[in-house]
């Protein structure tokens, strides 16, 4: 770097903009370390809400926070699962070392309960992580979410359809999620601050159904080969 | 020993004005809503006064609010007062239906003297916007009589109470009619010429009774009175003169009863988890709601924003002429932990019983669930939802297979042919003994968009997914 710049840098006349994101808030690690590589080494945003765009459950999306999870069952901080849209699976939670106890699930009759609730959990001190299946929202709605996220120090997620990364969204992380070869899960960043988008990445995820040899499936083909309909 | 009686002379207008401040002028009739009996300084403007005929306060005043005076009412509203008064004294008797007796000889050396006492009660009569007049004498019955007067004031000085005593005119002693009148037209005119009398003269002469009276009054005869306990739970009223119609109007009132409840729950070194709350509507059956916090609270902030949340849910059916608060459950206080040295960290456990109340007030009881795994081979039934707040303990799931972190409510029938299998089968067959057998054989699957399915096959041949690997 030129001595002119260095100068800048040291009489602080430059303002660096990522720095500043990336002091702002503690870190709060992916478990994933290509992940992590690609959100600069930021983790997690908190008291921020981050937007995951997929179109098909089961390619891994909840595998994507499990490791959050469970450093948050460490912490004794709750996790609030909002308008889920299929059962999460106690079992399976349990058995991933998740406290249950710390668990909670809520349903909201209509879009407005749907904001608060989100709001409350979002700015309350106890939450860690907040997951929330809306349906539509306005963007002015997420810019709410968003402000209420900076009250507190959680981490908020929305999971919405993939037609919406065509559209604007003041949140602060959006990740779109596809499924890719080996099971693998494929994580494009569209936007994240203090950093550009367009890095993408494919985490394993193969360990999600149990089974640790990814490439040889234990079954060549399916005992009954095409099954009804 | 010495007695303070406090004497409301208009209770129950006080009543009603503390709720509703800002009413035009009220007056309370009799139960037979014939005559007034108490008037509010508004309607005196107007030319209305005690004793009036109901018809011509009306004719004075078109938009007079009328309140019947009931017994039971106002029994109920004298209990309320004996209630905070039983905080400052321990001896109480309420005299129905607008007295109460307080032994307060034993209190001077606590308060200091008994002037320190009576500025405490007079405090906590401005806080309450009561009007009482006081009355203190060495006999119960005495005091009585001295605070009705209107005349008392608070000393302990004996012979200053004798004297205001005997000064009583015989109408203003409590005597029945007849006595009064054979007293009067004897010549006598002042409670002090009949203290005058012989005593058995005046058993010969009047009855035993008169006798009794008297002596109860000088003290010369015993008036033991039996110490009121408070009742085990908390119980205010608010009555409104006029219909109230908005939420608003109802939050005000509730506020100062809400703060009543933290005095009481203060002094009882408790917390409360339920507040019962009962609305009552002229024509409709009353509206019954319950402020559920998750954990012992006692603010009355807290209760109050709560309680707006239930209203925002739940709006006004009818207006409402009462609202009646009661808490029955009590639970004792626990000593807050874990707090570091400058109490920033707050208590965990208190902000997390004030989101999950928030939430349930706002979204209802059953909005919240928590999920438990129960030890059952069954998919669908090795979990269970249980409501919020239920301390549960951790059953062991049943352990080995892998599961998935999603579960479908109900199994859905598979559309497509799998792109691949990965492992499977394993068959899970049960539930023959209590009605509801499942004989299936698991895979787990992935289908065309890359999703790994948990795919099952039932006897029949089909094909279902019950579950996502998310």
């Amino acid at each position: 770097m030129s001595e002119l710049l260095e100068t800048l840098i040291r009489d602080a006349r430059i303002w660096r903009g990522h720095e500043q994101i990336r002091h702002s808030q503690p870190e709060q690690p992916t478990g994933y370390q290509a992940l992590d590589r690609e959100l600069g080494d930021t983790g997690w945003p908190r008291g921020a809400l981050t937007e995951c765009l997929l179109d098909h459950y089961g390619i891994g999306e909840l595998q994507l926070f499990l490791p959050l999870m469970q450093e948050l069952s460490r912490r004794d901080k709750a996790i609030f699962w909002l308008n889920p849209p299929q059962l999460p699976y106690a079992p399976a939670l349990a058995r991933e070392g998740i406290a249950l106890d710390r668990v909670i699930l809520a349903r909201t009759q209509d879009t407005g309960d749907f904001l608060w609730t989100l709001e409350n959990c979002l700015r309350s001190p106890v939450t860690g992580l907040v997951m929330a299946w809306p349906g539509r929202l306005a963007s002015r709605d997420i810019r709410r979410l968003q402000l209420a996220a900076e009250a507190g120090t959680n981490v908020g997620v929305l999971f919405r359809e993939r037609r919406y990364s065509e559209h604007n969204s003041p949140a602060a992380l959006r990740l779109e999620l596809e499924a890719d070869a080996h099971q693998q899960l494929k994580v494009s960043v569209l936007k994240r601050r203090g950093g550009w988008p367009g890095q993408h990445c494919s985490l394993a995820m193969a360990h999600r159904s149990g089974r640790h040899i990814p490439d040889t499936p234990s079954i060549v083909q399916g005992p009954w080969a095409a099954p009804a309909r | 020993m010495l007695w303070l009686y406090l004497h409301f002379p208009h209770l129950l207008l006080d009543h009603i004005r503390r709720a509703q401040p800002d009413t035009g002028p009220l007056a309370i009739t009799d139960a037979g809503g014939q005559k007034v009996i108490q008037a509010c300084p508004h309607a005196r403007d107007l030319g209305i006064r005690p004793g009036m005929r109901l018809k011509t306060a009306l004719g004075l005043a078109p938009e007079l609010a009328i309140i019947r005076a009931s017994d039971h009412q106002q029994e109920r509203i004298l209990e309320d007062q004996a209630f905070w008064l039983y905080r400052h004294a321990a001896h109480i008797v309420p005299v129905p239906p607008d007295g109460l007796l307080a032994e307060v000889g034993s209190l001077q050396r606590m308060y200091g003297s008994l002037d320190a006492l009576w500025k405490v009660l007079e405090q906590a009569l401005q806080e309450r916007q009561l009007t009482a007049w006081p009355g203190t004498a060495h006999t119960p019955l005495a005091a009585c009589l001295i605070a009705r007067s209107g005349q008392g004031e608070f000393c302990s000085d004996k012979a200053r109470s004798l004297h205001l005593l005997s000064q009583l005119p015989l109408t203003r002693a409590g005597l029945d009619e007849r006595t009064c009148t054979r007293l009067q037209r004897l010549g006598l005119e002042t409670l002090g010429q009949v203290f005058a009398l012989p005593q058995a003269e005046l058993a010969r002469r009047l009855s035993r009774e008169t006798l009794m009276r008297v002596q109860k009054i000088l003290g010369t005869r015993a008036d033991p009175q039996t110490p009121w306990q408070p009742p085990h739970r908390f119980r205010q009223q608010l009555d409104f003169a006029q219909d109230v119609e908005r939420v608003q109007g109802l939050l005000f009132p509730l506020q100062r009863i809400l703060s009543e409840l933290e005095a009481d729950l203060h002094w009882r070194q408790q917390d409360t988890d339920c507040l019962q709350l009962s609305l009552r509507h002229r024509h409709e059956q009353a509206t019954r709601l319950r402020i559920r916090t998750s954990g012992p609270e006692h603010r009355a902030e807290a209760f109050l924003n709560l309680i707006r949340l239930v209203f925002e849910r739940q709006p006004l059916k009818a207006p409402v002429i009462s609202v009646h608060l009661s808490v029955q459950r009590f639970l004792d206080r626990q000593i807050p932990t874990g707090q570091d040295l400058l109490g920033q960290n707050g208590d965990p456990d208190e902000a997390w019983h004030t989101l999950v109340s928030r939430l349930q007030a706002r979204l209802g009881d059953n909005a919240l669930t928590q999920i438990v795994p129960q030890p059952d081979h069954r998919p669908e039934l090795a979990w269970r939802a249980l409501p919020v707040g239920h301390r549960h303990k951790a059953v062991p799931a049943v352990p080995g297979a892998h599961r998935p972190l999603w579960l479908l409510p109900e199994p859905q029938s598979l559309g497509e042919t799998p792109r691949a299998w990965l492992s499977g089968p394993e068959r899970i067959q049960a539930g023959w003994w209590d009605g509801q057998r499942v004989h299936r054989d698991y895979y787990i699957a992935q289908l065309h968009h890359g999703q790994l399915a948990w795919v099952f096959r039932d006897p029949g041949g089909d094909w279902f997914v019950h579950g996502w690997f998310g």
